[in-house]
């Protein structure tokens, strides 16, 4: 009983943001709730998750978050593998590089989408400075105005905030691999590449994974990146789904609509996630 | 050396200097933007080192005085903005919300996981799972609803809604790593405390606190970053200029079309200087507070 005294300031403070919300949000799903239009919220029932399917912006959404999903993630697994490899090497001087790699993924993803914004900028910006100083390009690039590219933007800058993550939690999991097990290997003959491809690559298959299913949530859920660097546009370019469930509620004043868009999006995470245990082997597996 | 083992090595540090540009580049391009006037990095290719170095745009955030007299009549903006004005002010509002987040997780996360991790009661597994799960939920999908809940209970546009919504969110990662922390300590050392006439309590400040310090400085640092660098929610519930957290301005000025370019560099150095020390500061623990997260 005094055990559930103690733990009860941080149930309650957990339950009540979560418990609540969810119960709330799953009501508001149900009926038509306009901001325009506060007094009425008729009882619709799945009418709201019948309506935002039924939209062709829905389709475009999650076309764009699965081209983003695509243009990121192996992205920042294949960088964040290369510089684990490489921060992993014996050599003077490494630790400044390990000192350094944490500093995109620890500032204000804000913070982050506004130096890109800075970087990426269509009327000047260091990226089209350089292109231009080194003569690759006559005049500067519109990045972010130009609907083809725009998405590209936002992609590169998720990279370079996210490549960091993934880079320390493979490098622990490289830590984790005996020494010795390189060693006998080298005896018996192998080379570098058979090494990385029999010993280093199934060792690290589990935190690969972890991190593999992490950058997809979090590709899938971004939004501080979008309302800083292209606030969904140019058009809906790079209209993302959390973004667009956002903008639902809070720019068009459709809660319900909103609200069973967040569910759906929260649904599909967890999915995800179940998806993501399976494939992972369990404690017993791995003893 | 071997020229073959020479050559390895050449290579692994040109590819070491390739990705210290990768990280450091966009930081360095936003150090030199922000000492310079907009006119400058306007120019084609731009002044990639400030010259002459303009301290002005930093002088305007924090004393009012207009910079860059000439750039007025340049057209291009209007170039300032009170906005940013309430840059300081910005920081010490995301100071007070970062460190009572931290403290509430340090204090409740403490208390919860220690109770886990040592005592045997009915439905333990429940609530720690319960804990646990709730961190499924994505923010945007409970984002509406809680703004709803702040109003309800008169804490919207405050600071404290703030604090209770991101310690509602860094909780279950604390709990979890302190959890498993905890278990980690031998309980010898506390029975020992037991019988020297100290209570719980006393064993817990006394014997685990310092033990664990380690673990307390990864979910301290992760609380604190995390309550630093929110948006969405510090977005939703702030509304007075004089309560906005450092991410809600920086957003507010990148889009005003009045401040100039150079002095949203300003706001973007000066939003990232605290998580960058305590970055560079806290390394260790963050990075073995992630692994630890990793397992999950």
């Amino acid at each position: 009983m005094q055990a559930w005294l103690v733990i009860l300031p941080g149930l309650a403070l957990v339950g009540l943001f979560s418990v609540y919300p969810l119960a709330f949000a799953l009501y508001v799903s149900t009926r038509r709730l306009l901001l325009t239009r506060p007094d009425q919220t008729p009882f619709i029932g799945l009418g709201n998750f019948v309506d935002v399917l039924a939209t062709d912006q829905i389709r475009a959404a999650a076309l764009t978050t699965g081209l983003f999903v695509l243009l990121t993630v192996p992205g920042v697994m294949l960088l964040g593998l290369g510089a684990a490899l490489l921060l992993n090497q014996r050599l003077r001087g490494m630790w400044l590089l390990r000192w350094i790699i944490l500093l995109p993924w620890a500032i204000p993803l804000v913070a982050a989408g506004v130096m890109w914004r800075l970087l990426v900028h269509g009327n000047f910006g260091a990226l089209n400075g350089l292109l231009f100083q080194v003569g690759l390009i006559g005049s500067y690039i519109p990045f972010l105005s130009d609907p083809r590219i725009a998405l590209v933007a936002v992609a590169v800058a998720q990279v370079w905030r996210e490549f960091p993550l993934a880079a320390i939690l493979v490098l622990a999991g490289l830590q984790t691999i005996p020494f010795e097990l390189h060693e006998v290997a080298k005896v018996d003959g192998a080379g570098a590449l058979a090494r990385f491809r029999y010993i280093t690559l199934p060792l690290l298959r589990p935190s690969v994974l972890v991190v593999l299913v992490y950058e997809t949530m979090t590709a899938i859920a971004v939004f501080d990146l979008v309302y800083v660097l292209t606030g969904g546009g140019p058009g809906n370019a790079t209209t993302l789904f959390s973004w667009f469930a956002y903008a639902a509620s809070f720019k068009l004043l459709n809660l319900g609509q909103g609200a069973a868009l967040s569910l759906m999006m929260a649904l599909g995470l967890i999915l995800l996630i179940v998806v993501y245990l399976r494939l992972l082997p369990s404690e017993e597996e791995r003893a | 050396m071997t020229p073959a083992r020479w050559l390895e090595r050449a290579l692994l540090y040109a590819l070491a200097l390739l990705l210290a540009l990768v990280i450091l580049g966009p930081f360095a391009w936003v150090l030199s933007a922000s000492f310079q006037p907009e006119s400058a990095i306007f120019k084609q290719p731009p002044d990639w080192i400030p010259n002459p170095l303009s301290l002005d745009n930093y002088v305007y955030v924090f004393t009012g005085r207009v910079p860059f007299k000439t750039d007025l009549s340049s057209g291009l903006t209007a170039g300032i903005t009170g906005e940013a004005l309430f840059i300081p002010t910005s920081l010490g509002n995301t100071f007070a919300v970062a460190l009572s987040v931290l403290a509430l997780n340090m204090v409740i996360g403490t208390l919860t996981a220690y109770t886990f991790a040592r005592e045997h009661f009915r439905g333990k597994a429940l609530a720690f799972n319960f804990i646990l799960g709730s961190r499924l939920l994505p923010p945007i999908a409970v984002a509406i609803p809680i703004y709803t809940l702040l109003r309800v209970l008169g804490l919207l546009d405050t600071r404290l809604g703030l604090v209770l919504v991101h310690s509602a969110f860094t909780l279950p990662f604390s709990v979890w790593v302190l959890t498993l922390y905890f278990r980690g300590l031998p309980r010898e050392v506390e029975e020992a405390a037991f019988v020297d006439g100290s209570g719980r309590i006393g064993a817990l400040w006394h014997i685990v606190v310092p033990m664990a310090a380690p673990g307390l400085a990864a979910v301290g640092a992760f609380a604190f970053l995390f309550s630093y660098n929110e948006f969405l929610f510090a977005q939703l519930i702030l509304d007075s200029i004089e309560l906005k957290t450092v991410p809600v301005l920086l957003a507010a000025i990148s889009v005003n079309p009045d401040a100039t370019y150079t002095l949203i560099a300003v706001g973007v150095m000066l939003a990232i200087i605290a998580p960058i020390l305590l970055a560079l500061i806290f390394r260790r623990y963050i990075v073995s507070g992630l692994v630890s997260s990793l397992e999950r």
